[in-house]
C-alpha cells in the first residue's frame, strides 16, 4: 500500500452549540486511493471534507496529512497554507457558494493567482482546462447566467486548474442531467488516471461503483460504521436499506408490478 | 372553509417592488447585451473609454457656453449610434428621470425674482409683477444641458462597458484591489439573493395565496427580511471557506488583461482634443 496521505485518528468534530458532526473517525487515505463516503443527510460527510480541506480542525484525536500534523496553528504559516491549498482542491456541493467572481474566467483563474502561479503558465492552464471541461462559451460570461451542470463543470475546472494531488468533491453530480453527470465521471476517471486522489462524498450510489476503490458508511451516530470495496458494500441491499441508502418499492408497468430497489 | 381573500395593498406593494427590483435587474443583464456588442465604444480599451469620457465630463463642467453643450451632446449621440446602440432606445434612458427631474429643479430660475435680467415676457400672478429674463433662460438652459450631456456620457459608458469590466478600471484609478473584489462579489450575489427572495414569496402564495391583512403581510415581510439575513450570513462564511480552499489569504491577485491598441488611441485623442478645445474657448466666454 502507498504512504497514506491522510490519517485520521479518533476525529470528533462540534459545531458551535455542542452539534455534533463527527464522532470518533478513524481513517486512512494514500496517494491515487479512490474513497467515495456515503451516508444518509446529516451524517457528516461534508464535515469531514472540510475537516480534509483544513477549513475546520479536529476538537479530538489528530489528523495529519502528509506526515505532518494538521492544525489551526500550523495553517496560519503562510507557506504551510500556500502549500496545502496547493495540494489539496475542494469541489462545494453548492458551486454557487464557490464562483463568487463577476465572470466565469476570473472565477477559474482565482486559485491560481493567489497562489502565487506565474500569469503566463495560470492562461496555459486555463486554457488546458476549458478545453477539457468544454466550456469555451461560458468563459465571458457570469455564473449567475449558467445552470447548474454548467455552474459545476466550472466549480470542478476552477479546481482542476490548481493541479491539486488530492480532488476533494462533495456530491459532485447532485441534481446534474444524465449527460453533464457522464461528463463529470469523465473527469474524475481521468484525474484518477493522472496519478491523483479522489475523495467523493455521494447519494448517487451508481457513480460510487464506478470511480470509487474503498467505500466508507457514514451511520446516523456521526461515525463510519462500515468500510470496504464497493462491490461488498453495494450488493448489500440489506443493510443498504437499515441506513437509509437504499429504498424499496413497487412499481408499476402497464397491468403488471414489481419490487424494485433505488 | 375556503375563501378567496382579496388583492390588499399590502401584498401589492410587495410584489410590485419585487417586480421592479427584478426587472431592473433583467435591465441590467441587457445592458452586458449591449456590452458585447461590435460597436466602436465596445471595442476600445475600456481604460481609454473610461479616461475619454471623464475628459468629455470634464469639458461639461468646465464650459459655459449653450452652444459647445450643444456640441458636446450631440458627439454623445453620434458615439452611441456608433456603439451599435438605438438612439430611441438611449434617448428614452436618458432624457427621463435626472434630466427632467433636474428642469423642473431649475425652472424657478427663469424668473426676474431668482435671476434678474432684461424681460423676455411679463405676467401678473395674484398682482405679483413676474418676468421671465434671458439671462434666467440662458443659465437654466446651460444647467439642464450640463446635466443632459453629463448624464448621457455616464449612461454611455455604462451601456458600453461590462460592470465588471468597469470595477476593474477602477484599478487604475488607484481604487484597492480589496474594494473593487467586495463590489464585484456584491453585484455577483444580488441575482442569487434575488432568486431566493423570489422564490420565498412563490412558495408563500401557493401555500396560503394572497396576504389577507395588512398586519399579516407586515409579519411576512419581517419574517422574510430576517430568514433572507440569516440565509446571506450563511452565505458569506461560506464563500469565505471556499475562498481560502484556493490560496486566498486577505489580498486578492487578479488577471488584468487590458490591451490598448493604435486605434484605441483616437478615442482618447479627440476627448483630449476637445477638452484642451473648450479650455481654450472658455478665455473667449464670459
Amino acid at each position: 500500500m502507498a504512504e497514506p496521505i491522510y490519517t485520521l485518528k479518533n476525529v470528533s468534530y462540534a459545531y458551535p452549540g455542542s452539534i455534533s458532526a463527527l464522532h470518533q473517525i478513524n481513517l486512512e487515505i494514500a496517494q491515487g486511493d479512490r474513497v467515495a463516503i456515503i451516508g444518509a443527510n446529516g451524517t457528516g460527510k461534508s464535515t469531514l471534507l472540510a475537516l480534509l480541506d483544513a477549513l475546520i480542525f479536529a476538537d479530538t484525536g489528530t489528523m495529519h496529512a502528509w506526515g505532518k500534523e494538521l492544525t489551526e496553528r500550523g495553517m496560519n504559516d503562510a507557506l504551510v497554507q500556500k502549500d496545502f491549498r496547493t495540494k489539496v482542491g475542494y469541489v462545494f456541493q453548492n458551486p454557487d457558494i464557490q464562483l463568487f467572481c463577476p465572470t466565469v474566467k476570473e472565477d477559474i483563474l482565482f486559485g491560481p493567482l493567489q497562489l502565487g502561479v506565474p500569469k503566463e503558465e495560470s492562461i496555459r492552464r486555463f486554457e488546458a482546462v476549458v478545453e477539457q471541461m468544454r466550456i469555451q462559451h461560458l468563459v465571458e460570461r457570469s455564473p449567475y447566467q449558467l445552470s447548474i451542470g454548467e455552474k459545476k463543470k466550472v466549480a470542478i475546472a476552477s479546481v482542476l486548474i490548481i493541479e491539486p494531488d488530492v480532488l476533494l468533491l462533495d456530491e459532485p453530480t447532485a441534481g446534474l442531467d444524465p449527460q453533464t453527470t457522464r461528463d463529470i465521471i469523465g473527469v474524475l476517471y481521468q484525474a484518477h488516471k493522472s496519478g491523483k486522489t479522489v475523495v467523493m462524498a455521494s447519494h448517487d450510489l451508481h457513480i460510487v461503483e464506478e470511480i470509487a476503490d474503498i467505500v466508507y458508511v457514514f451511520g446516523e451516530q456521526k461515525t463510519i460504521i462500515r468500510s470496504g470495496k464497493p462491490e461488498e458494500i453495494l450488493t448489500d441491499f440489506a443493510f443498504l436499506q437499515s441506513h437509509n441508502l437504499i429504498h424499496t418499492h413497487v412499481h408499476r408497468h402497464l397491468h403488471t408490478s414489481h419490487v424494485h430497489s433505488h | 372553509m375556503c375563501t378567496t381573500a382579496p388583492h390588499t395593498k399590502t401584498n401589492g406593494i410587495v410584489e410590485r417592488t419585487l417586480q421592479g427590483i427584478i426587472f431592473l435587474l433583467k435591465e441590467t443583464i441587457s445592458n452586458e447585451e449591449i456590452a458585447s456588442r461590435k460597436g466602436l465604444l465596445q471595442g476600445c480599451d475600456p481604460r481609454l473609454t473610461c479616461i475619454s469620457i471623464f475628459l468629455f465630463l470634464g469639458c461639461i463642467l468646465l464650459t459655459k457656453s449653450i452652444l459647445q453643450l450643444s456640441f458636446l451632446y450631440l458627439a454623445c449621440l453620434i458615439l452611441t449610434s456608433a456603439s451599435a446602440i438605438h438612439l430611441g432606445f438611449f434617448l428614452k434612458r436618458t432624457l427621463l428621470f435626472i434630466p427632467l427631474f433636474s428642469l423642473f429643479i431649475v425652472l424657478p430660475a427663469i424668473f426676474n425674482n431668482v435671476t434678474p435680467g432684461d424681460p423676455v415676457y411679463a405676467f401678473k400672478v395674484f398682482s405679483f409683477d413676474l418676468s421671465i429674463t434671458r439671462q434666467g433662460i440662458d443659465s437654466a438652459a446651460i444647467f439642464f444641458m450640463r446635466v443632459l450631456t453629463s448624464v448621457s456620457f455616464a449612461t454611455l459608458l455604462v451601456l458600453t462597458t461590462r460592470q465588471h469590466v468597469l470595477l476593474k478600471v477602477l484599478r487604475i484609478f488607484r481604487v484597492p484591489q480589496l474594494f473593487v473584489m467586495t463590489m464585484g462579489m456584491t453585484y455577483r450575489y444580488i441575482y442569487l439573493l434575488l432568486d431566493i427572495v423570489q422564490n420565498t414569496f412563490v412558495a408563500i402564495k401557493s401555500r396560503v395565496g394572497y396576504v389577507t391583512s395588512t398586519k399579516t403581510g407586515r409579519r411576512i415581510v419581517g419574517i422574510n427580511m430576517a430568514g433572507l439575513w440569516l440565509k446571506s450570513y450563511r452565505l458569506q462564511t461560506h464563500v469565505y471557506s471556499a475562498m481560502l480552499s484556493r490560496g486566498y489569504t486577505g489580498e486578492p491577485q487578479v488577471l488584468n488583461s487590458f490591451h490598448a491598441r493604435p486605434k484605441d488611441y483616437l478615442l482618447l485623442a479627440l476627448s483630449s482634443t476637445v477638452f484642451i478645445g473648450t479650455l481654450w474657448l472658455n478665455q473667449f466666454t464670459h
